[in-house]
């Protein structure tokens, strides 16, 4: 019964319109009322989930990454991955898929790896022969690495969902391989796809220009090796790591690159309070939210639920990826991981799964779901920087959905994607 | 009248907006300068860290209040976008109550909290009282209970230029 009052109430709010920050907070206050928890602790509570140093770590990459994105980074990026692989039949596809790994190693917002990759190759690739919906669809399922290759704020939202016993660089270095295998397969198929759809080949860039677009891209590109190299020789921990990725972001952007203007400045500032601050607020909410659910013991009853079922780790997996699917369908990825994680990560790591490995899953996971209707802000930005019906290009992304599901069942049952390299490095 | 209480929401915005934005840029500086102390000048300080985090307990409750207004925080529309448009008003009137209770809500017992923490202090800022760190939090609450009660009379204020400053001209990147 508790546990109805509290995820019912929150449910119902929540499809009722009302913004899911502010729906945690009331049903954390309607749960409490029930169990007879003054709104003091509730209060408490959510002072507390935002009074965190670790959580800095969350607004410093976001910042470093809207500077970089909007920087001018996006085209750089797009040049650097032509050098390297734009000469191939279907080269364009390859190009956007490669220069979202890039973009990914200096942001983890997939939304802002659409909108400004997008924004550089949909037009381009369709002035070189490409259907404007393939384009699109390539972009947006490319733009999925952002989140699994680090830096990556959600991994840090994630390690503070798991009680803050995760460790953000681990979760760093277990997201390289999924990201990169991620950024292959979708290679591998659009290659396919260029051969038999017939894509024009690109040009190969000569040396002496290629040479040029290298060095001004390991500009941007220097901040991931700023962040790993930090955290991983222990220089800085990875809150300060990433201030010094917005410094990085802020002097490349501004005194080596040159293209954004100083009055512009404002601007950045203001959209980027305002995405942050509803992350932030969310956090604060959701501890609220999650100190209601603890007390109430809901994650116990759950994992009940789920090891009634089955105790086989490989079934409970597979019933926790379809779970979150369907969720990630309806809701953003922030508020999924506040709400999903304390509820089951208890259950897989009673199972034995690794919980670095669990925050990959389910990174994949909610990545996807951004992309998938019926709500997929990164699906809606895709389909808006391209112009066209969101129903086209979801149609087009079919056979990219597949081989994201094939990766993600991939990164769900060989724990090794994940592992071995926070192994290799960490330990 | 109802332009002047406008405007002057416009400006509780801005104060919003820019406390933030203010309060983001000077965290980006103070944290490097953090490690700067460690290990350039040897010393190491104790402050940035805690300062980093009461900036940021500023801007998230300003920031929100702030993007309340600009109706930017993540909602469920799913629903509510196929419910008949006789039903979508009474809904939106029934959100803004529970707005309200929630703005209330933080106003009240976040000023309870920092009245009760009034007395302690923080280990690294001997002479910084919590409560005063927990200053953004009821504040905060005023705002947003102020833009809550500016939707509920006026309608909705998302468009207005001042809202609408940031967002990025329709063109195409070159």
């Amino acid at each position: 019964m508790d546990a109805f009052v509290l995820l019912g109430s929150f449910l119902v709010l929540i499809l009722m319109g009302m913004p899911v920050a502010y729906a945690m907070g009331l049903s954390a206050l309607i749960g409490g009322w029930w169990i007879d928890i003054p709104p003091d602790a509730i209060m408490i509570a959510i002072a507390g989930g935002v009074n965190k140093f670790s959580l800095l770590a969350i607004p410093f990459f976001v910042l470093a990454g809207a500077i970089m994105a909007e920087g001018g980074m996006a085209h750089r990026l797009v040049a650097f991955a032509g050098v390297l692989v734009g000469f191939v039949r279907g080269g364009l596809s390859i190009v956007n898929i490669l220069a979202s790994t890039f973009f990914g190693a200096i942001s983890g917002s997939s939304m802002a790896d659409t909108a400004s990759i997008g924004s550089v190759l949909i037009p381009e690739m369709e002035k070189k022969g490409y259907p404007r919906d393939f384009a699109t669809a390539v972009t947006i399922s490319g733009s999925v690495q952002a989140i699994l290759i680090p830096p990556s704020h959600n991994a840090v939202i994630y390690s503070l969902a798991a009680g803050g016993s995760v460790s953000i660089a681990a979760l760093f270095l277990a997201g390289v391989l999924p990201g990169l295998l991620l950024g292959l397969t979708l290679a591998i198929m659009c290659l396919f796809i260029a051969k038999k759809r017939d894509f024009p080949k690109g040009r190969a860039i000569p040396m002496k220009e290629a040479l040029k677009i290298v060095v001004d891209a390991l500009w941007g590109l220097m901040t991931i090796f700023i962040i790993l190299g930090g955290i991983l020789s222990g220089v800085f921990t990875a809150t300060e790591s990433a201030a010094v990725a917005v410094l990085w972001a802020f002097s490349v952007t501004m005194f080596v690159y040159r293209d954004y203007k100083w009055r512009e400045l404002p601007k950045l500032v203001h959209r980027t309070v305002k995405t942050l601050a509803i992350v932030m607020i969310l956090i604060g909410f959701a501890a609220s939210f999650g100190y209601i659910m603890t007390l109430m013991q809901i994650p116990q009853q759950i994992t009940g639920v789920f090891t009634s079922i089955s105790n086989d780790k490989y079934v409970v997996l597979l019933m926790i990826n379809i779970l979150l699917l369907l969720l990630g369908t309806m809701m953003d990825m922030a508020p999924l991981i506040l709400i999903m994680t304390p509820i089951l990560l208890p259950i897989v790591t009673g199972l034995g799964v690794d919980p670095v490995h669990f925050g990959m899953i389910m990174m994949l996971n909610l990545a996807m779901g951004l992309i998938t209707p019926p709500v997929g802000g990164v699906l809606f930005v895709g389909a808006a920087v391209a112009k066209l019906p969101i129903e086209t290009v979801v149609k087009a992304l079919y056979p990219f959905f597949i081989a994201l599901f094939a990766v993600l069942m991939a990164v769900t049952y060989i724990p090794g994607i994940s592992l071995w390299l926070p192994n290799l490095l960490l330990k | 009248m109802k332009n002047k209480i406008l405007h002057f929401n416009d400006i509780i915005y801005l104060a919003c907006i820019w406390a933030s934005g203010i309060s983001v840029l000077v965290m980006s500086l103070i944290v490097p300068w953090g490690i700067f102390t460690r290990y350039v000048l040897g010393t190491g300080s104790p402050w940035p860290e805690p300062v980093a985090v009461m900036l940021m307990v500023v801007f998230t409750f300003f920031g929100a209040s702030a993007a309340y207004r600009a109706r930017a925080h993540i909602a469920v529309a799913m629903v509510t976008e196929r419910l008949p448009k006789k039903l979508q008003r009474p809904l939106a009137s029934v959100i803004d109550l529970l707005m309200l209770i929630v703005a209330l809500f933080t106003l009240v017992y976040g000023t309870k909290l920092c009245l009760e923490t009034m007395n302690q202090v923080i280990g690294q800022l001997p002479w910084m009282p919590v409560g005063v760190t927990y200053l953004p939090v009821p504040l905060g609450g005023l705002t947003t209970l102020i833009f809550v009660l500016e939707h509920m009379i006026f309608g909705e204020q998302g468009n207005r230029s001042v809202v609408t400053f940031d967002h990025e001209k329709k063109e195409e990147v070159v």
